[in-house]
């Protein structure tokens, strides 16, 4: 059990490093749009999708 | 039925893209074929492949595009309120854009700088609508505005309350924090929790016991303030919120904490407190920023004067923003305006729509000397009139003075929340109290005061504080995929108990645009009648020339060479067409001045009304018609509605109108005109339908943006089944709260049992809240 004295100080710290990040993300304003990034991820997907279709239309 | 390729209408009668001849895709509309051309001819088609795969898909209305060049947005003193000027140059202005409504809208708006080299950059917030555009420093937003209208969206420039909206910003940062900070705590305090119950002894127990008591206090104080906000507020006003039980147990349970921490004992209640502040905090966020997406009053300055106008001066015509508009300057109507003025004409003879401001179905004639009101539409002719009275002035501008009176006249209900809290704080109070005296007969002071505390925290509505804004956050959003924006959640409760509704005819019933029922033909003629109205109408501006031509257009009607075509204002055109005079004089065709045809123009009824009517009549509910249009013409609506003749009101004033609704209690109001607006501003409810002036959307608790009144109905099936959600959620919430306070009284109550009982209500609720009922998964199908 004397391992604790080990680990639960880094535990702690892990775990206030990653609500650092939070807060620090937050304020900085990545979570004021939560709608769009999400479809925005999808369209770049779409337009390699759409150049290879058009690729192919062009051998033909 | 085939729907339309760019809006997804359905469409009866489809137009045909030309130049497609064989693909032969459906568009309900010319303003949707327009747009599918423009996409065509600038190789975007990609849009259609996008949106058809798009899971995002909320209802939208076929596109009407608006013939302007949107100059104003280039004007000093435009920029200076609305745009932001950057270091190098760069210029950014956000415009709302009517019509958003998938996946493809966001691939099509962000392709703006492919589509203009002005454009530096272009984002899209889907959820606002907004997109806001970065123009390099030489770039004008009129091209932009173009650009975006041709495509199908209607820009309204957003002027920067930069105070206002920093401050909102702000505001929703510091919220996501506090659920973080509760979060990432109520975790922690679980990990330490566990052990303890998991018989943690000694040094280990103190410790991890002290742990908890350190994670427990940002949540206690940074994360839980606003309930603590909340609670004092009610308290200063004398009512009761449900943030009043809530602070009781946190502050109750963190002294107990501290005390026990400080007396050596391993026991406290933050495992499940912690863990309630982070989920109410999540639920109450929800709600917030579903109601945001709605109505926000701030969204309705978009569409507030946002068309421009042509000022005529002596240095020539310019256009300019509305808002610019002062007295006595001369204005150019151009057809199809919204005037924006009060004021005379000047020059031109023209008919005017003032069915928006007065209800009137049949267009008016206005002359030189006329007087014309800001608000009304004018139809056919330029016209150039001067401005008299503008702004607050004019008799739009009163209205939207009652409108806002209105408001401050409205009822407010005691939702359903602040209603069982009131019984449900006195219940506890008095129990724990009872528990206290109870106790202190029996054994000592000091354990009756800690059983009693107890009972303060276990009783805690949390199940109950989570439920509600939970099915409401649910309720609105489900709607709102529906194209029904819902203000807020207080339009639901409201709208579960109206008894009483009043619809608007113009627009609302009807189609608010005059329409050709049938053509009467008397006597053969050369050639066919619709070729006759076809050859004889094809320019015309006039409201019933355009009628007849929208009538004729679907039988694909042959060209003539017409000679000598005169069009005489209030009479009607005449033409010769293979050596024979043709006439259409007002309701009647002649032939070489025989009669050959009749028809009948009026404002058709919407062919869904009278389904709904029917529906909403056998769901309890008074239906009345509210117009400003004169009786004959209400009265024959009432009838194809299959509403009785004393149900149909006629010949109202926007005040008589609001007075009916004002003596009315539980009454809704479905308008769409500035004649509605103070009514829908006064009624318990007010729906705005689709086309509603942007004064009547300001009025309105609920907006309809699909046409007809299909949606009033879902409205009302929504609200009764929304309730019907809280109430089984606040039936089973109780029932876990008396089973605690009897855990309580027979002295079975330890941390360990309330985060059992705690977490497992809340998961029961939550479950009821998704589950939902059969009427409303029917509804959302």
């Amino acid at each position: 059990m004397e391992v604790i004295i080990v680990l639960l100080p880094l535990a702690l710290l892990l775990g206030g490093v990653f609500v650092a990040a939070f807060i620090w993300a937050a304020k900085k304003g990545q979570y004021d749009d939560l709608e769009t990034p999400r479809f925005r991820m999808l369209l770049d997907d779409q337009n390699i999708i759409k150049k290879t279709t058009l690729s192919i239309k062009d051998m033909k | 039925m085939m729907t339309c390729i760019h809006c997804d209408e359905p469409v009866l009668t489809a137009l045909f893209s030309e130049e497609d001849e064989q693909k032969r895709l459906p568009f309900c509309c010319y303003g949707c074929l327009t747009v599918y051309q423009v996409l065509h001819d600038k190789g975007l088609e990609t849009y259609y492949e996008i949106k058809k795969s798009s899971a995002l898909h909320k209802r939208r209305a076929p596109v009407d595009i608006k013939q302007t060049q949107f100059q104003f947005l280039d004007d000093t003193n435009f920029l200076a309120e609305y745009a932001l000027v950057g270091m190098s140059g760069e210029k950014t202005m956000e415009f709302y854009l009517e019509g958003i409504h998938c996946l493809a809208c966001l691939w099509l708006i962000e392709k703006l700088p492919d589509i203009l080299d002005t454009v530096a950059t272009s984002k899209l917030n889907l959820d606002r609508s907004v997109v806001t555009v970065v123009l390099r420093p030489r770039g004008k937003f009129s091209a932009v505005a173009r650009e975006l209208n041709n495509l199908g969206y209607r820009p309204h420039p957003i002027k920067k309350n930069q105070d206002i909206e920093s401050f909102k910003i702000q505001e929703e940062r510091s919220f996501l924090m506090r659920i973080g900070v509760a979060g990432a705590a109520a975790g922690n305090i679980m990990i330490y929790a566990v052990s303890l119950y998991g018989g943690a002894s000694g040094e280990y127990a103190q410790l991890f016991n002290s742990l908890t008591v350190v994670f427990a206090i940002p949540v206690l104080t940074y994360c839980a303030l606003p309930f603590y906000r909340n609670a004092w507020n009610a308290i200063k006003n004398r009512t009761l919120s449900i943030d009043i039980p809530i602070s009781t147990a946190l502050l109750m349970g963190a002294m107990m904490g501290i005390f026990n921490l400080l007396r050596g004992i391993p026991e406290n209640y933050f495992d499940s407190l912690t863990a309630l502040v982070f989920l109410l905090l999540l639920s109450r966020y929800f709600l917030q920023k579903i109601q945001e997406k709605g109505l926000s009053a701030q969204d309705l300055h978009y569409f507030y004067s946002s068309e421009s106008v042509l000022k005529v001066s002596e240095s020539g015509t310019e256009e300019i923003h509305p808002k610019f508009i002062k007295m006595n300057d001369v204005l150019k109507i151009r057809p199809g305006e919204i005037i924006p003025a009060d004021g005379i004409v000047l020059d031109g003879t023209s008919h005017l729509n003032n069915s928006l401001l007065t209800g009137e179905s049949f267009p008016v004639k206005v002359h030189v000397g006329d007087p014309v009101f800001s608000g009304t539409q004018n139809i056919d002719q330029y016209l150039l009139m001067r401005a008299n009275l503008i702004k607050d002035e004019t008799r739009l501008g009163k209205i939207l003075k009652n409108v806002e009176n209105g408001w401050a006249h409205k009822s407010h209900i005691v939702n359903v929340a602040g209603h069982v809290s009131k019984y449900f704080t006195l219940v506890v109070f008095a129990l724990s109290f009872i528990l206290f005296i109870y106790l202190y007969q029996i054994s000592d002071t000091k354990h009756a005061l800690e059983q009693a505390l107890t009972l303060l925290i276990v009783t805690c509505p949390c199940a109950l504080a989570l439920a509600i804004p939970l099915t409401f956050t649910r309720s609105l959003s489900k709607a709102s995929e529906q194209g029904i924006i819902i203000k807020n959640d207080e339009v639901i409760e409201k709208l579960s108990q109206i008894k009483n509704i009043f619809i608007d005819k113009t627009g609302t019933l009807t189609y608010g645009k005059l329409q050709i029922n049938e053509i009467v033909l008397f006597q053969d003629s050369l050639i066919p009648v619709e070729d006759i109205i076809f050859n004889l109408e094809i320019n015309t501006r006039h409201p019933v020339g355009l009628a007849l031509l929208e009538h004729v257009k679907k039988k694909i009607p042959r060209k003539w060479a017409v000679t000598d075509r005169q069009e005489l204002l209030g009479i009607g055109v005449s033409g010769k067409i293979e050596g024979r005079f043709y006439e259409i004089k007002k309701d009647k065709i002649l032939e070489d001045g025989i009669l050959i045809a009749t028809f009948e123009v009026e404002d058709t009824i919407r062919l869904d009304s009278k389904d709904t009517i029917t529906n909403l009549i056998k769901k309890n509910l008074n239906v009345k018609i509210l117009s400003g249009d004169k009786n004959e013409v209400v009265q024959k609506i009432a009838i194809l509605a299959g509403l009785p003749s004393i149900n149909a009101l006629s010949d109202l004033s926007p005040e008589k109108k609001s007075l009916l609704i004002r003596s009315t209690p539980h009454s809704m109001m479905v308008g769409d005109g500035a004649n509605d607006a103070i009514a829908l501003s006064e009624a318990d409810v007010g729906v705005a339908v689709l086309g509603a002036m942007d004064i009547s959307l300001r009025a309105a608790d609920v907006y309809l943006t699909t046409p007809g009144l299909i949606p009033v109905e879902k409205l009302i099936t929504l609200s009764r089944e929304t309730m019907k959600i809280i109430h089984r959620n606040i039936a089973l919430s109780l029932i876990y709260n008396s089973l605690s306070v009897t855990a309580a009284f027979m002295g079975l109550i330890n941390p360990l049992v309330a985060a059992i009982i705690m977490p497992l209500s809340s998961l029961t609720v939550l479950l009821s809240t998704f589950v939902g009922t059969k009427t409303l998964r029917n509804l959302w199908k």
